[in-house]
């Protein structure tokens, strides 16, 4: 399990409602159970008033500068902004230019109105917290958790720094996305986790995902089956239920039928993709302790 | 009075079904075409980028240039004899896009230096709101025609619900004199300080962008700054169009998740500022519908069949799971319910054992999105 943690960042992906945001959050408090110092990230969105990821860590919100956490983490929102800002400081040598810069109505709306921009914006703050050193010349964030958006947008977001340098072939632009590329797409630095769930299309869209993700050069840290439901029953005790369900209507029966579709899912995904699955299996319960509980699989190895 | 989904169906001219990708947006959206066209509406769906799976389904080119009616066979098999009576349109927006510059730029010689300009080729993916200002545009046309009936309009996929709604706002920001300014050659600025100005835009620009791209930005800039008159021009045409409550509903389909919640209720409270007739949720992949099930019971077999008696203990922890999934459903249709106003419904859809991808499993959808909501309060309580 140590090895999972193993990176600088692992980006976290799927499409809406397989629990992106629940499984980042048990990554984080297990990889900080592990001893490593982490921070949680979630990429901006125009002004929520709160997010999931957030929330489970008692916050409406996390800033654009990292803070600490319940639980030992830390948190910060990557916003494009703050990305701008921190390159046309490295890029721009006279300070009074930068603050021109900064303060123009006219480019803070190109760069608003453009997604590209926004994207690299997002990309290069994502990559000073991770050049940010210690006194001791230590990386401050040992390993960054990246919350990602759902699957379209991911590969909207992975696909950036190539889109950009085919526009936009030279200058210092094109520099910084070299540079992000070089961490991004090293498979000893970064992981790309797609969550997914055990059911038919689910596991389709997740094999796209991967393939596009595999077209962009990302590494591939595997999927995180969640929502598992192990097929526990022997024949004889499916045999015996089976009429017994027949007539009626009880809790259990979707699932008593699904769960074969389950480890159905899970051979569907070793089959189709050559990369490492972890199931997580279903539990009643949610939020926070659902996260903990997760957590604690996590940390401890149990998650296979 | 609440209009239901099938009261709406009946009664707008367009439906605008919105929502982040992957939610089952074009199923429902389709869905609701479907269930029109039953009730003898002549009905477009209009999609952006849709799945292969979807075109598949219902027979029609991916790239087709116009409005594809769907086979009579296809149609039976739905259960709808009227011919002609569903349309389907998937746009592609880099053709909607040149067609667009067709027609604002008259002179044939710019409309081609603009194409084949290395920004522009990028634009759809450079600039915000660009596919939904296309999907705006051939809304627009199809109503200007009167063809038909209803216009189901499938939303882009897109991270964030809203960025249909603010996405022609977003091209027209984009086309904003301001930014113009930013990219016209210095001893084109007149005046002594704007020329002054103007260098040190020069200077930054070069600083952040790099000459190349810089000069590559100014010719696009130069160009395209003829068409966004045009643009503004149409956009909030576009808009206005959108807001009568009488002819048009806006649906945010969603899953049922935490994060879903947060973008439903910002989704609405930006249709409300925006003065956009919002009409009500999707959720789909719900379990907060009208329920009969019970937990299953367990002690009398156990002694006497200990096949049976185990099976059933490991029937009961998989009853448990999916009360718990019925409940966190049922907690967040509540939540939903609660915050809505009058004039909204919020509808579960439950997820289909084999998807919705055959004509079958849209007619299933179909009907439950055409079922009279049930208020969740009034959901049978399960007996333990």
């Amino acid at each position: 399990m140590q090895e999972l943690f193993d990176r600088r960042v692992l980006l976290i992906t799927g499409k809406g409602g397989v629990g992106r945001s629940t499984l980042t959050a048990a990554l984080a408090h297990a990889a900080h159970k592990r001893g490593k110092r982490v921070l949680v990230a979630e990429i901006g969105q125009a002004d929520s008033d709160y997010t999931p990821l957030a929330r489970l860590f008692g916050r409406d919100t996390f800033p654009k500068d990292p803070i600490p956490l319940s639980g030992g983490v830390r948190g910060v929102t990557l916003w494009p902004r703050k990305g701008h800002e921190r390159f046309f400081k490295k890029v721009i040598p006279v300070s009074a230019l930068v603050n021109a810069a900064l303060s123009s109505h006219a480019l803070q709306r190109m760069l608003d109105a453009a997604p590209s921009f926004n994207e690299m914006g997002v990309f290069y703050h994502l990559l000073t917290l991770l050049l940010e050193q210690r006194p001791d010349g230590k990386y401050e964030h040992e390993l960054i958790i990246v919350d990602m958006p759902a699957s379209g947008h991911t590969l909207g977001l992975t696909g950036v720094p190539s889109r950009v340098l085919e526009a936009m072939p030279s200058g210092p632009i094109a520099q910084a996305m070299r540079e992000g590329q070089e961490v991004m797409h090293d498979p000893k630095q970064c992981a790309v986790w797609v969550v997914a769930l055990p059911e038919l299309l689910p596991v389709t869209e997740a094999l796209e995902l991967l393939d596009g993700l595999v077209k962009d050069k990302m590494p591939i840290g595997g999927v995180l089956l969640n929502r598992f439901v192990p097929d526990e029953f022997t024949p004889e005790e499916r045999e015996r239920l089976q009429p017994l369900l027949e007539e009626r209507e009880v809790y259990g029966k979707a699932r008593f039928i699904g769960s074969p579709r389950s480890e159905e899912a899970l051979e569907r995904l070793d089959r189709g993709s050559k990369v490492r699955v972890l199931r997580i299996t279903e539990r009643p319960l949610q939020g926070k302790a659902l996260a903990a509980s997760i957590a604690e699989d996590f940390a401890s190895g149990r998650t296979a | 009075m609440t209009p239901s989904i099938a009261q709406l169906v009946m009664t707008r001219r367009v439906i605008v079904c919105g929502g982040s990708g992957g939610v089952g947006k074009t199923t429902t959206a389709t869905a609701i075409a479907i269930a029109a066209a039953q009730r003898g509406r002549k009905v477009l769906a209009l999609t952006v980028d849709p799945s292969k799976r979807l075109a598949q389904t219902l027979g029609v080119d991916r790239n087709a240039a116009a409005p594809t009616s769907i086979s009579a066979e296809r149609m039976a098999e739905a259960g709808i004899h009227a011919p002609g009576s569903l349309e389907a349109w998937m746009l592609d927006p880099s053709v909607v896009a040149d067609r667009l510059i067709e027609r604002l730029v008259t002179d044939t010689t710019e409309a081609h230096r603009l194409k084949g300009n290395r920004i522009y080729r990028q634009l759809s993916r450079l600039v915000a709101g660009t596919q939904e200002y296309m999907a705006m545009e051939a809304l627009y046309r199809f109503l200007e025609e009167g063809r038909y009936d209803l216009i189901v309009l499938d939303t882009p996929p897109s991270r964030n619900a809203l960025d249909f709604l603010l996405g022609p706002g977003r091209v027209a920001a984009f086309a904003d004199g301001r930014i113009f300014q930013l990219f016209l050659p210095s001893d084109q600025q007149t005046g002594f300080f704007r020329a002054a100005a103007a260098s040190i835009l020069t200077r930054v620009n070069n600083a952040i962008f790099g000459e190349q791209t810089y000069g590559e930005l100014q010719e696009f800039f130069a160009t395209f700054a003829n068409i966004i008159v045009g643009i503004n021009r149409n956009a909030s045409q576009m808009l206005k169009t959108l807001q009568n409550p009488d002819e048009v509903a806006f649906l945010l389909v969603s899953s049922p998740a935490a994060e879903a919640m947060v973008e439903a209720f910002y989704f609405r409270r930006k249709c409300l500022e925006m003065e956009l007739p919002f009409r009500g949720f999707v959720l789909n992949r719900s379990e907060a519908r009208p329920d009969a099930r019970v937990m299953p019971e367990v002690s009398a077999f156990g002694e006497v069949d200990p096949v049976l008696g185990s099976a059933l203990a490991k029937l009961q922890r998989l009853a448990t799971l999916e009360l718990a999934q019925v409940e966190r459903d049922r907690k967040l249709m509540d939540e939903l319910t609660t915050e809505l106003g009058e004039d909204a419904v919020a509808l579960a859809v439950p997820a289909l054992a084999n998807g919705a991808h055959d004509m079958e499993g849209l007619m299933h959808i179909a009907t439950i999105l055409m079922e009279e909501p049930v208020p969740v309060t009034e959901h049978p309580v399960p007996a333990a």
